[in-house]
């Protein structure tokens, strides 16, 4: 077999890789012309690469009423040939990965390409699977990423916008060295440490283990805060702020176990037994 | 016709403003996670936990470092890193406006230095980690006699601890546990 456009053989025919089908000046030249010119028409078709379907059910409810991404022009259609932009999403399965290149071939030139998805962007969850190549950018040259799994509506509406060149890119990379003699700070430093892995294990046993955490977070910042006498109208203040009677009930819990625990007795029995 | 431009005044404008005006999120939307470096102590919990692997972890002894990175492009926006970081140093924000056309602004990563054992001089640790557990104990209140042997303690690496402790004879005999549990258990009944 001859060479099979866009892979790159690692070791011998067993072990492959993806180039991106290259790009020539004049096409990125004519892109800068194409967005100049899009305005307000923008014709987007869709390649789904393998992915799990969320990012295609977001994708439209973009384009319902509610976020109506037809304001700006932006109409899904059904053939590439039609298409202004491509959006893939997926992470590009090997048994997607023809189809999604004569998607791209059969797109006129200039055209922009979006990675949509956790997936699109770079795998997402699927990145280290068998059968994946992982990410739009393996196989395609890719001008801009919208992350999420899957994006909302208002993030793809952005992200088209951004592809557009109508709106800015907010997001900037980041790197960090540690400063010498840095420490990390000690949340909640009034309160005994056993108090305090009881407190996070009864919210974390009520509430779920995100939710346990936020509350036994707040719970502790009202008990850091105030002194003996204003503990409850504090609470009381919080709760009647949050008008959740499911946080009410988790708050009455965490005050008894910790006010038990402030009295020295252990838990109380029902609680020690679904532990 | 009237009734029809009657309901459709009735109904109002059910399309969203943005991007023209700024979008209300609920308020359990999970978005960027938010990393403040200063209070992250290298520990490596999130890189456990993270199903996508965006958060990732690499340790080089010959460097003295370990890095952190983060990746959005990868992240799921599952929240499973703030759940288990100890000390809220990553936390979902409501920011959705991720998309860019670069791919590097998709990557945040951070840098930290390793503790050395004070016996070995093998690193064995973060050094933000060693010192946050030191921290902590004083916080809880130990003894200032406690605090320098602890202090001991959390600078030396589990291998040389296992030595130590093998010298100890008190450690080695385990009738001591078993002497415990039986008092434990005549003082409940
Ligand atoms: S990014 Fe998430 S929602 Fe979209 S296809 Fe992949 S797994 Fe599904
Ligand atoms: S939100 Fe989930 S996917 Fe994203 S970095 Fe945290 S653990 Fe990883
Ligand atoms: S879990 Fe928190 S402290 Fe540990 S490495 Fe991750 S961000 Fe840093």
């Amino acid at each position: 077999m001859s060479e099979m456009k866009g892979i790159r053989e690692i070791v011998g025919k067993d072990h492959t890789a993806t180039v991106p089908v290259p790009q020539d000046e004049n096409t990125i030249k004519l892109k800068s012309v194409l967005l100049e010119d899009i305005q307000r028409s923008a014709y987007v078709y869709r390649v789904d690469c393998g992915g799990c379907n969320g990012c295609e059910i977001e994708i439209f409810a973009a384009t319902t009423p509610v976020f109506d991404a037809e304001r700006f022009g932006i109409k899904v259609v059904a053939s590439p040939r039609h298409a202004d932009i491509l959006l893939f999403t997926g992470a590009v399965t090997r048994a997607m990965r023809m189809p999604a290149l004569r998607a791209y071939e059969a797109a006129p030139d200039p055209k922009i390409v979006v990675s949509y998805g956790a997936c699109g962007c770079d795998g997402g969850i699927f990145h280290d699977l068998y059968c994946v190549w992982g990410g739009t950018d393996k196989i395609v040259p890719v001008d801009v990423y919208i992350p999420g799994c899957p994006p909302t509506p208002a993030a793809t509406i952005y992200g088209l916008a951004v592809a557009l060149g109508i709106l800015d890119q907010k997001l900037k990379g980041s790197s960090v060295k540690e400063e010498e003699g840095e420490k990390a700070t000690l949340k909640h430093t009034g309160i005994p440490l056993e108090m305090k892995v009881i407190i996070e294990r009864e919210a974390r046993r009520l509430a779920g283990y995100r939710h346990g955490g936020l509350i036994a977070d707040d719970f502790m910042n009202i008990l850091v805060e105030s002194t003996t006498e204003t503990v409850d109208t504090n609470i009381k203040a919080y709760l009647d702020e949050k008008d959740d009677p499911r946080l009410r009930e988790i708050f009455d819990n965490l005050y008894r176990v910790s006010l038990a625990e402030l009295c020295g007795r252990s838990q109380p029995a029902d609680a020690r037994a679904e532990d | 016709m009237f009734k029809l431009f009657k309901s459709i005044t009735k109904a109002g404008d059910s399309i969203v403003k943005y991007p023209f005006a700024p979008l209300d999120v609920s308020d359990d939307f999970r978005g960027k996670p938010e990393y403040n470096a200063k209070d992250c102590i290298a520990c490596a919990a999130c890189t456990r936990a993270c199903p996508a692997n965006a958060l990732i972890m690499e340790t080089k002894a010959d460097e003295n470092s370990r890095r952190w990175e983060l990746s959005m492009a990868r992240c799921i926006f599952c929240g499973r890193c703030e759940e288990v970081c100890p000390t809220g140093a990553i936390k979902l924000s409501k920011e959705f406006e991720l998309a860019v056309t670069n791919k590097a602004d998709l990557y945040e990563d951070a840098t930290f230095t390793l503790a050395h054992c004070r016996e070995c001089e093998t690193p064995f640790a973060p050094r933000k980690a060693v010192d946050y557990a030191m921290d902590l104990l004083v916080q809880s209140g130990i003894s200032e006699e406690q605090q320098a042997k602890r202090h001991e303690q959390v600078e030396t690496c589990p291998e040389c601890l296992r030595k130590q402790s093998m010298l100890d004879y008190d450690n080695v005999f385990h009738g001591k546990h078993l002497n415990n549990v039986h008092l434990k258990q005549e003082e409940r009944v």
